[in-house]
């Protein structure tokens, strides 16, 4: 229980962080720098999906539709207090944990199958709410929607350019997987390992398996929240089309593809979902070609890889440590 | 003092208990039966896992069936399972830390106290090994640290030496004996195997068929007609 050690796969992560804190404002230009912004979003959305079912073995399917509750409040914070962007996107992601929770109440008493179809119907139900009501675009009342051009949208003042925009979500995401990483390494980590083994064996052993397990639903929606606060800060305005159920499903099936049990499995499946588009789109194919490799990608993990390509990726890297080491 | 009075326990038609009556004082009891005599499903209700049809258990002057299985493990409740339960995907350390992380104190101690169990069972070697990488006999050693860790008052063991060799039993009943006197924990242990429960508990319930066939001192027991009748022809291997 080494609360401060650090993993070669943790130093993997923070270098890789400083690469895209460093390089990639540097190197990309304003199409991929919106690009990148987003794939960092769903990167920190991924993780709480990932999270969730890694370390207790639930399926969420919610999670871009509590992105989309935590972009709502964002925006909408934003029209109507001039409050510091840094205060709305903690408010955005307090109150979609909150919602989080709400959802696992009906949800706790699943299992299975049958919490994943609850977590979809909630999917589906925020679908219609963005449908109908739309994203506050500046206007008045409590939906903030008016018709014509939005009112401005104040970005954080560290962060007023796209490229400064691309590093502090890089930074949010890192400090978003050192919160997994240090829940996982303490008290709850091990009372999720327990439920995760059996609930009765975690009962046997003290835990609290419903508190626990809401713990974990508000973790993943407090990510979620982060998500769609910085994405919503990303472009200024939000369109319902980004949050529909369906994605929340892509993004749960992309997660296991990616690699539940990785950080760079939440990085793979954000990769796949937002660059893979934008690539193809460069290249001149079209971009719903991706979905076809993404149903590859998950035959292929349901087929040959139960810990997707970073599982894959980590066990080729174990099996040359190992080489070298009959080798040497 | 553990009281199990009356206790019946009913699953659709099967009556897996039916008015068990006991009440177990010696610092280690033992429980006998032949498979799917309900000698686990006595456990589960003591902890909280299987409803009693009718029926109380009243341990240390606690009515123990009014409490969330949970809070029975902060009151100081403690099993192992048939099948082990410990987290591949935690260390041995973290397996027995899950244990006194739901008691009150602070976490010091509480690693200073996991430190010593596994010295104690022999597992101070392995504190950071992963749970998969765990042989059977080491799992049972984790289990019976796990059971010893915050400040237990009842311990109970579900076919502790289940799959183990003979000196692996050996170690595990001369373990298990101690128990009482690190902890001061009464300790209840259910087994199939007649040598290590006459070696470590001093009395004994023998059920058969949900059925309380016998009960007190385990050497009276295993004399009794009765009990030697239930375990000819069902012998375990
Ligand atoms: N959860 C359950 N549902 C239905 N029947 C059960 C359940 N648990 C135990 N039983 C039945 O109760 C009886 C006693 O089982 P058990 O207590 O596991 O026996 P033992 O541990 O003595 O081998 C068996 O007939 C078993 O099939
Ligand atoms: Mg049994």
């Amino acid at each position: 229980m080494r609360l401060w050690h650090i993993t070669p796969s943790g130093w993997a992560g923070l270098i890789f962080a400083a690469l895209a804190f460093f390089l990639f404002p540097a190197l990309a230009g304003n199409l991929w720098l919106s690009v990148f912004i987003s794939t960092g979003c769903f990167t920190i959305a991924v993780a709480g999906v990932s999270f969730m079912y890694a370390r207790l073995g639930m399926v969420s399917l919610t999670q871009v539709g509590l992105m989309g509750l935590g972009g709502w409040v964002m925006l909408r914070l934003n029209h109507a207090y001039g409050l510091p962007f840094e205060v709305n996107l903690i408010l955005a992601a307090l109150v979609t944990m909150v919602c989080g929770w709400i959802m696992a109440l009906p949800a706790m008493r699943m299992r299975g199958l049958y919490l994943a179809l609850v977590t979809l119907m909630a999917a589906g139900g925020l679908e219609i709410l963005f449908a109908t009501y739309q994203f506050p675009n500046g206007g008045d009342g409590f939906w903030g929607v008016k018709t014509g051009s939005a009112a401005p949208f104040t970005r954080p003042a560290l962060a007023t350019t796209p490229e400064a925009y691309l590093r502090y979500v890089v930074v949010i995401a890192l400090l978003c997987f050192l919160l997994i990483e240090a829940h996982r390494r303490m008290k709850p980590g091990r009372a999720w390992a327990m439920i995760r083994r059996s609930e009765a064996a975690a009962m046997a052993a003290g835990v609290n398996v419903t508190f626990y397990k809401t713990w974990a639903f508000g973790i993943a929606g407090l990510l979620a929240g982060v998500a769609g606060g910085l994405l919503a800060g990303s472009l200024g305005l939000l369109d319902d089309a980004t949050f529909r159920a369906s994605e929340s499903v892509l993004i749960f099936a992309l997660a296991v593809v990616g690699g539940a049990r990785y950080w760079y499995g939440a990085l793979i499946a954000a990769t796949l979902y937002r660059i893979l588009p934008a690539l193809l789109n460069n290249w001149g194919v079209d971009a719903d070609l991706s979905f076809v490799i993404f149903g590859a990608g998950l035959l292929h993990a349901v087929i040959t890889a139960p810990d997707g390509i970073a599982g894959q990726i980590a066990g080729a890297l174990k099996a040359r440590k190992a080489a070298k080491g009959r080798a040497s | 003092m553990i009281e199990v009075n009356d206790v019946t326990v009913r699953f659709g038609g099967v009556v897996a208990l039916n008015a068990v009556q006991a009440s177990f004082s010696q610092p280690v009891s033992g429980i006998i039966g032949p498979n799917g005599a309900g000698k686990t499903t006595l456990m589960n209700v003591l902890s909280g896992f299987v409803q009693v049809h009718s029926g109380s258990v009243i341990c240390q002057g606690v009515n123990l069936l009014s409490m969330a299985p949970h809070k029975r493990a902060k009151w100081g409740l403690r099993r192992s399972f048939q099948k082990e339960e410990i987290a591949n995907d935690l260390t041995v350390l973290e397996n027995v830390l899950v244990q006194a992380d739901h008691v009150p104190g602070n976490t010091a101690d509480k690693l200073a106290q996991v430190h010593d169990l596994l010295a104690f069972v022999g597992m101070a070697d392995k504190t950071d090994t992963p749970g998969r990488s765990l042989n059977s006999f080491e799992r049972r050693l984790t289990d019976i640290a796990k059971c010893m860790a915050g400040q237990p008052r009842l311990v109970m063991f579900d076919e502790p030496a289940g799959g183990l060799s003979v000196d692996e039993t050996q170690r595990l009943g001369d373990l298990i004996l101690q128990v009482h006197d690190r902890t001061g924990a009464q300790v209840l242990v259910i087994d199939h195997d007649v040598e290590l429960i006459s070696r470590i508990c001093s009395e004994t319930l023998v059920l058969d068929f949900g059925k309380r066939i016998a009960f007190g001192p385990t050497r009276d027991v295993l004399a009794d007609p009765k009990v030697k009748s239930a375990y000819l022809g069902t012998e375990e291997v």
